[in-house]
């Protein structure tokens, strides 16, 4: 077996576990910024293809597309960034659910079922407190709101 | 049913079961079954790759190919937004390690950098916006887990078939169907030659000079627009003096 045509199919199996993967995430997640990683890996699986198809044919077309690619993702990371930032403003939390509304109009709505409470998350790790707090003088207490 | 399909078929069942099982679905029972069950998918997938030159190529491209699906299935089964981003970020630095693997050097040089970057702004957003106090219901529950994991899976076996027997099949000769055009000694003055970068510039500014104007527009397009999207209109940014 030529070791070319070896990599040329372990790197499209990769590349197509790579996007399954990512789709399923995208279909799934609910949360929106785990959503647009979701997407970003959809474009790495795809990239990987391309990468395996260049080398097999002795082109840079391959690595050039995803020169491209990586551009317009960063252009999508900008714009989604901004849009998820907006959502979250509207609604106060990174749900895409609460804008079902936007859905097709034959689709089912999506039904809440009710969670068991889980314990709150474990806090993150944090620096214990040094050093001695410093005197504040009276006055500036006048223009400096947040001491 | 050929055997390397009978294997991509299993594989594609017992995947989909334990993506099923890993997503986040209210409860965290069944956790330690998805893994193994996507463990055990993932390598029926693994002993059908093809031997690549050497034994060491294999072992690099395997520990490169296994860090980047794992990180990516962890990724999606998470249930805390921020670990989430940081198993992408692992995938990402494995893609990029398969980048240098296939030759594609800026490639991996510039996921790491542009990626990594932008991953770093996803990371500290995910970090302003979406520290919850305990589990956010949205982050422990999925739309629609069993449709997608079967949809995803299913494609992904497809595919895997598809590739697998194609790139196998054999003419009436005995000769592979698929074959490279190219030589070793072609690829050597290519895409694998030692001036690398500078073959990728001369190709990028020659041939795809005017791609390379149009994404400059498209990257100016969209900061022009998220800086849009993103600022409050001035009517809130300013509020009217309250009237007596």
């Amino acid at each position: 077996m030529d070791p070319e045509i070896a990599l040329l199919h372990n790197y499209l199996i990769v590349g197509a576990v790579l996007f399954g993967i990512g789709m399923i995430g995208f279909f799934s997640r609910r949360n929106m910024i785990v959503m647009f990683l979701c997407a970003e890996m959809m474009l790495q699986g795809v990239s990987l293809s391309l990468v395996a198809f260049g080398r097999f044919h002795n082109d840079f077309g391959g690595q050039m597309l995803v020169i491209f690619i990586i551009a317009v993702a960063a252009c999508e990371a900008a714009i989604a960034l901004a849009v998820v930032l907006m959502l979250y403003r509207r609604a106060g939390k990174l749900d895409v659910i609460v804008w079902q509304a936007l859905r097709e109009d034959n689709q089912p709505a999506f039904e809440e079922e009710a969670l068991p409470e889980e314990p709150p998350a474990e806090p993150w790790p944090s620096l214990s407190r040094a050093g001695l707090s410093p005197e504040i003088l009276p006055e500036e207490t006048d223009f400096r709101s947040r001491l | 049913m050929s055997d390397s399909q009978l294997t991509f078929t299993l594989a594609t069942l017992l995947g989909a079961v334990g993506v099923w099982l890993l997503l986040p679905r209210g409860t965290a029972r069944g956790w330690a079954a998805g893994a193994v069950l996507v463990a055990i998918a993932l390598g029926l997938g693994a002993s059908r790759m093809l031997r690549l030159e050497d034994w060491v190529a294999d072992g690099v491209f395997f520990i490169l190919a296994g860090v980047t699906v794992v990180a990516a299935v962890a990724t999606i089964s998470f249930r805390d937004p921020v670990l989430c981003a940081i198993w992408f970020g692992l995938s990402l630095l494995g893609t990029a390690g398969l980048f240098l693997f296939a030759g594609a050097q800026f490639l991996a040089v510039a996921t790491v950098v542009v990626y990594a970057g932008a991953i770093l702004v996803t990371f500290l957003f995910v970090l302003m916006l979406a520290r919850p106090k305990g589990r956010a219901t949205w982050n422990r529950s999925s739309w629609e887990p069993v449709v997608s994991a079967a949809t995803g899976i299913v494609m992904v076996g497809v595919l895997s078939m598809t590739i697998s027997d194609v790139l196998a099949l054999r003419g009436e000769t005995g000769r592979p169907i698929v074959e490279a055009a190219e030589t070793a000694g072609d690829r050597a003055e290519g895409v694998l030659a030692d001036q690398h970068v500078a073959l990728v510039g001369a190709e990028l500014f020659g041939r795809n000079l005017v791609a390379v104007e149009v994404a400059g527009t498209l990257l100016l397009a969209a900061l022009v627009g998220a800086a849009v999207i993103v600022a409050r209109p001035r009517s809130e940014a300013q509020e009217p003096p309250a009237a007596d």
